[in-house]
């Protein structure tokens, strides 16, 4: 019974790691519009 | 179109067994590997024919990595790629030279290989001397071929050995089983072994990696 | 690929639909199909296994052929499809390989069976992996776009050749193997079925939203050289 619940952890925890580095890249991206935004303001 | 594969080929060779360690590095790599594999058993115990015929093929596929990886160096210094590559031939000689290059290596590095299996790994008996040398051809056929369309894909880094290991050898695999199995068998251990199946699958290997690699090859041996 | 593009605007849709159609799986998972008989409750760790293992090889066969549209048409959109499929069939794969080695010791008290599929499994995701690490490495875009779409070519040219090596292999040690899926019965079925197609449509919006990411990186990073 402890296997089911470590399957459902593990599974849950890699799609979840996935969709948190996909968060951390879109956060990255995020970054670089603002820092474009801002040289883009300055001309 | 003959004269000009042997060209290259004459070429290669010259050039890595004039200057430079050339064939040492993979021959002292695999030895070395079988000696500190033969420190896995106790003192005593035999060793399994399919362990030393797993040795003898791992060796042979960390000896390829370091081949290839020499053979399409050559062509990074002084931008001669550019010149292979305007060459009058079709860029698939150029993998079928550096294959059969390679092979060649491959092989003069299996010689040293495999007296160290027999003596470090104890292998008594070997059952059909003709059929190992076949089979070592069969599976070295299928590795060269993946070696070469692979070996130019690493060139220019650091970490070019480590790369193509991670990249070539999960690809190998099928090949190795086979190897393995087929080496098991002429080194003593017969089980009721279906040899000809597994004769089959090195050769399906070798045919569609070769066939993959005449019709991909100019793509990964391009001008960057 | 525009901001209106038809994969844009369905990964909204796929992601909201997919997260219901797996609330509606567990319905099916936990109260609709039966208790196995031998092996009890902790077969349900099937309905995990046999979809995250089926999505995790299609996407694979998808990294296969965007590489090979990539090689006829440098469209660079195929190369980053091969890439967000490469990343999820390796997450999916490599979770099927988890679920699967829970099983084996849950279900016959080994870690590691010499199953073909688990073990064609296991070497796609050493191949796919590599795949991956040689994106990273590559530092001439133009380089490491036709180098991947070659190797995304050759490891699904590997997959029959593993899976029959494999196969041939474990013939020789017969020990204790039990056939996964084989004799299910009609609910159990119905429920796999239910599972395969929830998580498909979660997988595809995983799939989209990624490949639009890497489009966006593609343009600022674009925009920020000039």
């Amino acid at each position: 019974m402890t296997y089911l619940i470590f399957g459902n952890i593990a599974v849950w925890t890699g799609i979840g790691g996935y969709l948190f580095y996909l968060a951390t890249v879109q956060k990255k991206l995020d970054l670089r519009v603002r820092q474009l935004e801002v040289s883009a303001d300055e001309q | 179109m003959n004269i000009r594969f042997f060209c290259l080929t004459r070429k290669d060779l010259k050039l890595i067994f004039s200057g430079g360690s050339g064939i040492i590095q993979p021959v002292l790599l695999g030895l070395i590997l079988v000696f500190v594999f033969s420190l896995s058993t106790p003192i005593g115990e035999e060793v399994s024919a399919q362990a030393a015929a797993s040795i003898f093929w791992l060796a042979t596929s960390f000896a390829l990595i370091l081949v290839f990886n020499t053979l399409y160096s050559m062509e990074e210094i002084n931008q001669a790629r550019t010149g292979l590559l305007l060459s009058p031939m079709p860029l698939q000689l150029v993998w079928l030279s550096k294959a059969f290059s390679g092979l060649i290596l491959l092989l003069l590095a299996q010689l040293f290989f495999f007296p160290a299996t027999i003596v470090f790994l104890g292998q008594e008996s070997v059952a059909g001397w003709w059929n190992l040398l076949g089979v070592i051809i069969l599976v070295d056929w299928g590795l060269v071929a993946v070696g070469s369309l692979l070996g130019a894909v690493s060139q220019g880094h650091a970490a070019r050995d480590s790369l193509l290991s991670v990249v070539i050898f999960p690809l190998l695999i099928p090949l190795l089983l086979a190897g393995i199995r087929m080496g098991a068998h002429l080194l003593g251990d017969a089980g009721d072994e279906n040899l000809s199946a597994w004769a089959g699958i090195a050769f399906s290997f070798g045919a569609v990696f070769t066939g993959a690699a005449i019709i991909l090859f100019p793509f990964v041996y391009n001008e960057y | 690929m525009s901001d209106n593009s038809i994969i844009t605007r369905s990964i909204p849709a796929l992601a909201i639909t997919g997260a219901v159609g797996l609330v509606v799986a567990q319905y099916f998972i936990w109260v609709y199909a039966p208790v196995e008989a031998t092996m009890g409750i902790l077969q349900k760790i099937f309905y995990f296994h046999l979809p995250l293992a089926w999505w995790g090889l299609i996407s694979f066969f998808v990294v296969f052929c965007s590489s090979l549209v990539f090689l006829i048409s440098k469209n660079p959109f195929m190369d980053r499809l091969s890439q967000s499929a490469a990343e999820v069939g390796l997450l999916f794969s490599g979770l099927a390989l988890a679920t699967g080695t829970l099983w084996a010791r849950a279900a016959w008290n080994i870690w590691w069976t010499w199953d073909p599929r688990l073990s064609t499994t296991l070497v796609m995701w050493f191949i796919y992996a590599g795949y991956l690490v040689l994106r990273q490495s590559i530092d001439n875009p133009h380089k490491m776009r036709a180098v991947c779409a070659v190797l995304g070519v050759v490891a699904f040219l590997n997959v029959p050749l593993v899976f029959l090596s494999a196969r041939m292999w474990r013939s020789i040690h017969p020990a204790v193997f039990g056939s996964r899926g084989g004799g299910l019965e009609p609910e159990m079925m119905t429920t796999v079925l239910v599972c395969i197609a929830a998580w498909g449509i979660l997988t595809a919006g995983i799939l989209f939203y990624r490949v639009r990411q890497l489009d966006l990186k593609d343009r600022i990073r674009n925009l920020f050289i000039f």
